[in-house]
């Protein structure tokens, strides 16, 4: 098998894996009852905090940020999902196997990545209307590939804090938090990232999300196509960024516990 | 009441020795940020109470329902629960000391928005009505750990419980009026709204923000306080429920 395909085959069958783990956790009743709902009263929290400020124009700043924040949101549910195997004690197999451990990672936490994209979609498409924003028919046709492209600039962070927590798992949810927390405050998703001082604002620019996020603002306020070029390359630079940062980290923070004796068959 | 502060007590020992029962406060400053941007933003600098509070009661409600939600659980994996049921100490209120304690630890996020609006917002939290305000934090404090108690139970009872904790967020921050009133809410909603503590400790802790002066302070903290009772007996029932199952199926065994 050629080395692509051989990576592709591992890609695939971790992230068959991680769908059949996630299956257990949801069905789609559980996900519509429970996540969905949570989803859609996140972006309403937000949304209504535009009401309070008696602006139409922040409802729907607030409402947008907060249902794209999702994706981001959800893609970062990878920085937990790479310590599910060394809780279950798989991590000493996958480290002694000849496949690179962050190939399997990157495939083991892709329910995350589609999990973010169907809650930032299914909350925009639903709540948008709530608040009279409305979403330009076809434009409104690039959101979802946007989307998807957030999600995926963020699961790249995901990925890459993923490892780092690895040597740290109880650390595993407040990372997470703290992840999305500030992309949250400093993304753009409330308020302009100009509003912040400079050297916040650079950090911001590094994030997933903040440059996705100024392309679908422009998409659905009605700049022409090709203005929004600029910011969704920046996104995908920001991603890759982050990616290769993971891939240049993963192995050697994965198979860290082999060389200090910590690594364990226990979960 | 000594079972109460038994268990308040062992809880406070189990936190001081595990760090990671302050992880959820970490994000709280975060949390203040992105409300008191919005507001700083926007030019509305008289709404700082709704941005201020908002991340207290996020954080009460977050860490008490995550952290409750472990007690009994982790009593059974250890091998704890069964010596717990054997005592003649009520059970659910070793439960509910236990769960208080994290309650408690939950307020340190008061430090936290007081240092964030201070130091990066130049926005002070200024209480106008101390009293008031701690009699509404210690009943706050109080009616979620009577509905946390619900958590610590139904962890037990029902494996899908740890599917909803995720969940159980935002729709009561919505109901809550965490951050804004329940005014804002669709009129069919405040009904519901009215049955979810959150919303008379969201409103009360806002008013004590504010110079003028609050009314009906005393019928406002027993609400609270009722919801946190009603709470507090249905965690009890399913406490019962719970312990009768596993005697009856034999699951409640020595280690």
């Amino acid at each position: 098998m050629s080395g692509l395909r051989h990576t592709l085959h591992v890609l695939a069958l971790a992230a068959r894996n991680g769908f059949l783990d996630y299956s257990v956790t949801f069905t789609w009743k559980t996900w519509l009852s429970g996540w969905y709902l949570r989803v859609l009263a996140q972006v309403v929290f937000f949304a209504l905090m535009g009401r309070l400020l008696g602006s139409t124009e922040q409802v729907h700043y607030l409402l947008l940020g907060n249902a794209v924040m999702l994706a981001a949101l959800g893609s970062l549910f990878a920085v937990a999902g790479t310590t599910w195997e060394r809780r279950a004690g798989t991590l000493p197999l996958l480290v002694a196997s000849p496949s690179s451990p962050v190939v399997v990672f990157v495939g083991r936490s892709t329910w995350a990545l589609v999990d973010g994209f169907l809650s930032s979609l299914g909350a925009l498409f639903v709540v948008a209307p709530l608040f009279d924003l409305g979403l330009p028919w076809p434009r409104a046709l690039l959101i979802p590939l946007l989307v998807a492209l957030v999600g995926a600039s963020a699961y790249a962070l995901g990925t890459f804090l993923g490892g780092l927590v690895l040597r740290a798992m109880s650390t595993r949810n407040v990372v997470a938090n703290v992840a999305w927390t500030t992309i949250l405050a400093i993304g753009g998703v409330n308020v302009p990232v100009d509003f912040y001082p400079r050297p916040v604002e650079w950090f911001a620019h590094a994030l997933p999300l903040t440059h996705g996020l100024q392309a679908i603002r422009d998409l659905v306020g009605g700049a022409p196509l090709a203005t929004l070029l600029p910011n969704v390359a920046l996104e995908l630079a920001v991603g890759t960024a982050w990616l290769a940062l993971a891939l240049l980290t993963f192995d050697r923070l994965a198979e860290g516990g082999r060389r200090d004796g910590s690594i364990e068959f226990g979960g | 009441m000594r079972a109460f502060a038994a268990g308040f007590r062992l809880q406070l020992r189990i936190i001081r020795s595990d760090p990671d029962y302050f992880m959820p406060l970490v994000p709280v400053p975060l949390f203040a940020v992105a409300f008191l941007a919005i507001i700083e933003h926007a030019g509305r600098r008289d709404l700082a109470e709704y941005a201020l509070m908002a991340p207290v009661l996020i954080a009460l409600w977050a860490l008490s329902l995550s952290a409750s939600g472990e007690i009994v659980q982790g009593d059974r994996w250890s091998g704890t629960l069964e010596p717990g049921v054997a005592s003649p100490s009520s059970f659910p209120a070793v439960v509910l000391g236990r769960v208080f304690a994290v309650t408690s630890v939950a307020l340190f996020a008061f430090v936290e928005v007081w240092i964030v609006g201070r130091l990066l917002f130049g926005i002070p939290i200024e209480i106008h009505h101390p009293t008031a305000f701690v009699l509404t934090v210690l009943a706050s404090s109080a009616a979620m750990a009577g509905t946390a108690t619900i958590m610590a139970a139904l962890f037990v009872l029902a494996r899908s419980a740890r599917t909803f904790q995720n969940s159980l967020s935002y729709p009561f921050y919505v109901l809550g009026g965490v951050l804004v009133p329940v005014s804002l809410l669709p009129d069919w909603l405040e009904p519901l709204s009215a049955g979810v503590f959150l919303s008379w400790s969201a409103g009360l802790l806002r008013d004590t923000l504010q110079p003028d002066a609050i009314r009906d302070v005393p019928l406002r903290l027993g609400v609270i306080l009722g919801l946190g009772v009603l709470g507090f007996a249905a965690g009890q029932l399913l406490l019962h429920r719970i312990l009768r199952r596993v005697r009856t199926s034999g699951e409640l065994a020595a280690a």
